[in-house]
């Protein structure tokens, strides 16, 4: 009856009031439970007073709750956050970069050689460079050089063959 | 002094703030909100100021790098959670770094420990003990004593009801009660 009583009154409680309430009767029913039922209970009490293998869990459990204690009780050095956080950002910042390298290197593909690059091309340059050449030649004057020494020198065997087999042989030889 | 303090710790977190790239902003803002828990949960399992920081850049790098570089739902409950196992990961890797030098000294001369009792060594034994117990009991001990969370953060954290975390509690703590219990009668 009295617990239809009180489902009666939570179910009528709404919003953040019956949150509350519930959270109040929850903690309520906890600490009577661990009253009753608990290790500090007088019964459990009376009966570990006279029972050694539950002296010895209880212990065993007590030694537990204080190492928890002691290691909660431990402080570290006051820069340990700064340092932790400090080395996490520089971590991070490198990781960044480095990711970055790595996502070039991931997508890296060989490069051909600037000659296999260009072999489509090399016929065309080839006789690009060709005609400069033949311009810059021109230019510089250097084929009338040459006829002018391949007329000296016809002259000069002209001369030499008329001197040695006459004018008529050599006028036959040195036709044009 | 104290105005002092928070003044640095305003402007370390601003350069911090710059110093990272935009899209990463969100996390020193986590780090600024949960560090200082985190650092404090993480001092309280590994007991070593070095593995603190390297267990810290491990969650952050984690969180950085998550699959599809998406930001879990809760920023919270994952940052524990992965505290959690990472630093449970690096205590089990010192024990056995501390097993195998300790059979090597053992090898070399034999050495006569004492086990007294003191603070420290029901720490370390605690420690040990913790690191070695199953998953779901693990979890909510170091949560609630380590981390310092409440029974129904603990909860929502882990997917549980708060009830079901307070069982897993009594259970995990019955547990290393018996291991060190067996420890201290060998």
């Amino acid at each position: 009856m009295r617990l239809l009583r009180f489902r009666d009154k939570t179910d009528s409680c709404e919003g953040g009031s019956a949150t509350s309430r519930c959270k109040r009767i929850r903690q309520h029913l906890m600490d009577s439970a661990s009253r009753r039922f608990g290790p500090e209970a007088s019964w459990v009490q009376k009966h570990v007073a006279s029972c050694p293998r539950c002296q010895r869990r209880l212990a065993a459990m007590a030694r537990v709750d204080l190492g928890l204690s002691t290691i909660k009780s431990q402080p570290h050095s006051l820069d340990l956050l700064m340092r932790a956080n400090s080395a996490a950002v520089r971590m991070l910042n490198h990781r960044l970069r480095e990711a970055a390298r790595d996502r070039r290197l991931e997508e890296a593909r060989p490069e051909p050689r600037l000659v296999e690059k260009y072999a489509a091309y090399r016929a065309a340059v080839m006789n690009v460079a060709a005609c400069i050449a033949i311009l810059f030649l021109t230019k510089a004057g250097i084929f009338s050089s040459f006829d002018k020494a391949r007329s000296g020198g016809q002259a000069v065997m002209k001369q030499y063959y008329t001197a040695q087999a006459g004018e008529d042989l050599a006028g036959e030889v040195f036709k044009s | 002094m104290f105005s002092k303090a928070v003044s640095y710790e305003v402007l370390w977190h601003s350069a911090a703030y710059q110093a990272v790239d935009a899209s990463q902003r969100w996390i020193v803002v986590a780090m600024q909100q949960y560090g200082h828990e985190l650092v404090t949960m993480l001092w309280r399992i590994l007991g070593n100021e070095q593995d603190v920081c390297d267990a810290y850049q491990t969650i952050f790098l984690r969180l950085a790098y998550l699959e599809d570089s998406r930001r879990p739902q809760w920023v919270k409950a994952y940052l524990f959670r992965t505290a959690s196992n990472v630093a449970i990961t690096v205590l089990r890797e010192r024990q056995v770094e501390k097993k195998t030098l300790s059979a090597m000294s053992r090898m070399d001369e034999p050495q006569v420990v004492e086990r007294d009792f003191d603070a420290r060594h029901l720490a370390e034994s605690l420690r040990r003990h913790v690191a070695q117990l199953p998953e779901h009991l693990r979890n909510v001990i170091t949560l609630r004593d380590f981390g310092g969370l409440s029974y129904s953060e603990v909860a929502r954290i882990l997917g549980i009801s708060s009830g079901t975390a307070r069982v897993y509690r009594c259970k995990a703590v019955q547990l290393l009660a018996l291991w060190m219990n067996k420890e201290e009668c060998q």
